[in-house]
C-alpha cells in the first residue's frame, strides 16, 4: 500500500501540523531533523510529509499527487476550486482586513460614486468582497508590503492579512471593516483520495480533530 | 512580434505512438460496450452557438469557454459538454424517434481551465445518453453500462452513488435565499465543512439544519442511508433514499460489492441533475473518471421536455491509468521489411500485401539499395528483411 502523502504549508502551520500529530501518537522525528529534504515519512511509514509552499500544496493537492493538505484558508480563498476541505484545524488564526489611511468610517469608505483603488496580495479575495457589496472596484496586485500602497497615494485602501494589527498602526493605516473573512489552517483532501482511501482519510482526520479539540 | 509556431497552446498537447493507441483502444473498448448494448453513435459540431451553453443549469462558466464569432458575429463556443448538443439534438431532429432513444458519443470537449496548473483544456469524452424514460430499470441501465464499460478498462474502479433530490429536499426546508442556496450547495460540493457550519449557525437550529450540518460526511457504505434516514422526516427527503436503497440492492446483487459507495453529499456540478447521481473513481487519477445521473428537465431548455440520463467518461484519464499499469502494448515494431531490388518494386508491394494479410507487420522498404535497407532494420530493430528479386530471399539480422 502507497503511504498517503500530506502536504504541509512551510513554516508556522508546518510545525503546528507537526505537534497536532505528535500529540496524536505520530513519530515526527523524520521532520523534526529534515535537513534539506522535501519529502519525509512520518509514523510506520503508513504517511509522508512533503512540505511546500500554500498555493503549491493546493497544486499538488488538487492533481493528486498528495491525497492531503494543510494550507490556510486565505490560500484557499484566493485560489480554490477543486478539493475537499475536510477539517478546521484551529490554529494559524487570523483575519482578511480592509484598512486604509486617514481614519475613515466604514460608513464614509462605502459611499460616494468614485472608484476605489483597492490594493493586495489577494487579488480575488478583494474582488469578492467588494462583489459582496455590490462594488465595482481597480484591484492593483502587490507582492511585498501591501502598506506602502495606500501611503504612497497608489491606493485608496488595502484588504490584507491582519493578526494584530501593529504594522497598520505604526503606518498611520487605521482598519475600516475588520472581519473580511476569518482564518485558519485547514485539511484538504484530494476528490478522489477521499474516495479511493476514505478509512485511512477518515481515520487520520478524526485524530487530528480529537487532538484540536483538547488543546482548544 | 514573438512567434508561437514551435509550441501547443497550453492546456493541449500531441499524442504519440502509445499515447494516441490507448485513447484509441479506450475509445474503441467503450464504443463496442455502448453499441452491443443498442446505443448508436453520434457527432456533434465542434463549434456550436453560446446559447446551447449558456442556460444557468448548465453552471459552464462563461470565462471556462472558448469563445469565436461566425460571420454574422454571432458568439460561438468551442464544444465544452457533449450533454447539451445532443440534447439540443435530440429536441429538434429526433422528435419523431421511438423512444426511448440510446445515443453515444466519443469526441474532444474543450475547457478554457485557469493557466499553468496542469490540466487539460482538450479532453477525449465518451459517453451515453438514454433519453425519454426514466424510472428504475431506466437508471440501472445507464448505471451497469457504466460498470461494464470500466470494467473492461480497470476492473479496481469504484462507483458511487448520491441522489440530487435528498439534497434538493432538505435545502427547501431551510429559509434561505436563492444565492444562499447556491452558496451551501458550493460548500458540500466541496465537502467545506467550516464555511458551512459557519453559515448554519445563523440559521434556526431546525431538524434540517442538523441534516444539512452532516450531509458531507454522509458518504460510504449501506449505513450511510439509515444515518441519513435517521436525521429528517420530511417526505421529499426521505423518498429519494428509499430509491437509492433499492439501487444500491440491486447492484449490490450485481456483484459490486466492495466497490459501491453512497455519497449524499454527491453534488455534481450541472445542476441540471434532478434525481440519481453518481461518479466513478480510479486509483491513479486524482478526479473521477466517469461521472453520471438523471437530468429530467435538461430538455426543458429546448423547449421538448422528456426525462433523460446519462453519463460521461474522461477517456484520456482512463488511457493514461491503463498505459501506465502496462495495459497498453508500446509502439509494436514490424516483423519485416520487405525491400524490392531494381525493376522489382512491383513484386515487392505484391509480396508485403500477402504478408500483412497473413497478419504480420511489414514495412515497405523506400530505400534504392539493399545496404541502405539494413543499415535501416538493424537501426530499428526489424529483425527480418525480405529481399524481393525473382526469388523471394528471406534474411534474419542478429
Amino acid at each position: 500500500m502507497k503511504p498517503l502523502r500530506i502536504a504541509l504549508t512551510k513554516g508556522r502551520l508546518e510545525k503546528d501540523t507537526i505537534g497536532l500529530l505528535e500529540s496524536a501518537g505520530y513519530d515526527c522525528t523524520a521532520v523534526r531533523e529534515k535537513g534539506r529534504k522535501l519529502i519525509l515519512p512520518i509514523g510506520d511509514g503508513d504517511i509522508e510529509v512533503v512540505l511546500a509552499k500554500a498555493a503549491d500544496v493546493i497544486t499538488y493537492v488538487e492533481n493528486g499527487v498528495c491525497d492531503l493538505g494543510v494550507v490556510g484558508k486565505d490560500t484557499i480563498m484566493e485560489n480554490g476550486s477543486c478539493f475537499f476541505e475536510i477539517l478546521d484545524l484551529g490554529f494559524g488564526k487570523c483575519r482578511f482586513a480592509l484598512a486604509g489611511k486617514g481614519g475613515r468610517s466604514a460608513e464614509e469608505f462605502f459611499s460616494g460614486y468614485g472608484e476605489k483603488t483597492i490594493a493586495t496580495k489577494y487579488p480575488n479575495v478583494a474582488r469578492n468582497f467588494f462583489e459582496g457589496k455590490g462594488m465595482d472596484i481597480r484591484v492593483i496586485k502587490i507582492e511585498g508590503s501591501v502598506e506602502l500602497a495606500p501611503l504612497l497615494g497608489l491606493a485608496d485602501a488595502i484588504v490584507d492579512i491582519v493578526e494584530t494589527g501593529s504594522t497598520l498602526r505604526e503606518n498611520g493605516l487605521t482598519i475600516i471593516e475588520d472581519n473580511v473573512a476569518p482564518i485558519s489552517a485547514r485539511l484538504i483532501a484530494n476528490t478522489a483520495s477521499l474516495k479511493l482511501r476514505k478509512a485511512e482519510i477518515e481515520a487520520l482526520a478524526q485524530k487530528m480533530e480529537e487532538e484540536r479539540r483538547k488543546s482548544s | 512580434m514573438k512567434n508561437y509556431s514551435k509550441i501547443t497552446p497550453e492546456g493541449t498537447k500531441d499524442f504519440l505512438f502509445e499515447e494516441c493507441l490507448s485513447t484509441r483502444t479506450v475509445s474503441y473498448i467503450l464504443g463496442e460496450v455502448f453499441s452491443q448494448r443498442g446505443f448508436h453513435e453520434v457527432l456533434t459540431p465542434g463549434v456550436e452557438f453560446y446559447d446551447v451553453f449558456s442556460n444557468p443549469a448548465a453552471q459552464i462558466p462563461q470565462e471556462n469557454m472558448f469563445k469565436l464569432s461566425d460571420s454574422k458575429g454571432r458568439l460561438m463556443v468551442v464544444r465544452p459538454d457533449s450533454t447539451l448538443p445532443i440534447a439540443r439534438m435530440t429536441a429538434t431532429r429526433l422528435q419523431n424517434e421511438v423512444l426511448p432513444i440510446r445515443l453515444y458519443y466519443n469526441q474532444r470537449v474543450y475547457r478554457n481551465n485557469r493557466g499553468l496548473t496542469g490540466r487539460s483544456n482538450e479532453v477525449m469524452q465518451t459517453g451515453i445518453e438514454l433519453l425519454g424514460i426514466s424510472g428504475k430499470r431506466a437508471d440501472l441501465e445507464i448505471i451497469t453500462t457504466a460498470i461494464e464499460a470500466l470494467t473492461r478498462c480497470v476492473p479496481d474502479f469504484r462507483i458511487e452513488l448520491g441522489h440530487a433530490g435528498f439534497f434538493k429536499a432538505l435545502l427547501n426546508k431551510l429559509p434561505v435565499s436563492d444565492n444562499e442556496r447556491e452558496d451551501i450547495h458550493s460548500f458540500i460540493e466541496a465537502k467545506n465543512y467550516s464555511a458551512l457550519n459557519s453559515f448554519l449557525d445563523t440559521l434556526e437550529q431546525t431538524k434540517a439544519v442538523a441534516a444539512i450540518r452532516r450531509l458531507p460526511r454522509l458518504f460510504g457504505g449501506e449505513e450511510v442511508l439509515n444515518e441519513a434516514s435517521e436525521l429528517c422526516d420530511d417526505k421529499d427527503a426521505l423518498r429519494p433514499l428509499e430509491y437509492l436503497k433499492e439501487i444500491y440492492d440491486c447492484l449490490t446483487k450485481f456483484g459490486l460489492g466492495e466497490r459501491l459507495m453512497i455519497d449524499l453529499g454527491l453534488a455534481q456540478r450541472n445542476d441540471y441533475y434532478s434525481d440519481i447521481v453518481f461518479s466513478g473513481y480510479v486509483e491513479g487519477s486524482g478526479e473521477p473518471v466517469l461521472i453520471g445521473g438523471r437530468y429530467d428537465k435538461l430538455l426543458d431548455i429546448f423547449d421538448s421536455p422528456m426525462p433523460a440520463s446519462g453519463f460521461g467518461i474522461n477517456v484520456d484519464t482512463l488511457a493514461k491509468v491503463m498505459l501506465s499499469r502496462g495495459q497498453i502494448k508500446m509502439k509494436p515494431l514490424p516483423d519485416v521489411l520487405v525491400h524490392g531490388d531494381d525493376s522489382f518494386e512491383v513484386k515487392s508491394i505484391k509480396h508485403y500485401q500477402a504478408l500483412t494479410q497473413s497478419g504480420l507487420i511489414c514495412e515497405n522498404s523506400v530505400f534504392s539499395t539493399r545496404d541502405e535497407a539494413i543499415a535501416y532494420a538493424k537501426k530499428k530493430g526489424i529483425a527480418r528483411i525480405d529481399f524481393v528479386n525473382e526469388e523471394v530471399e528471406t534474411v534474419l539480422l542478429n
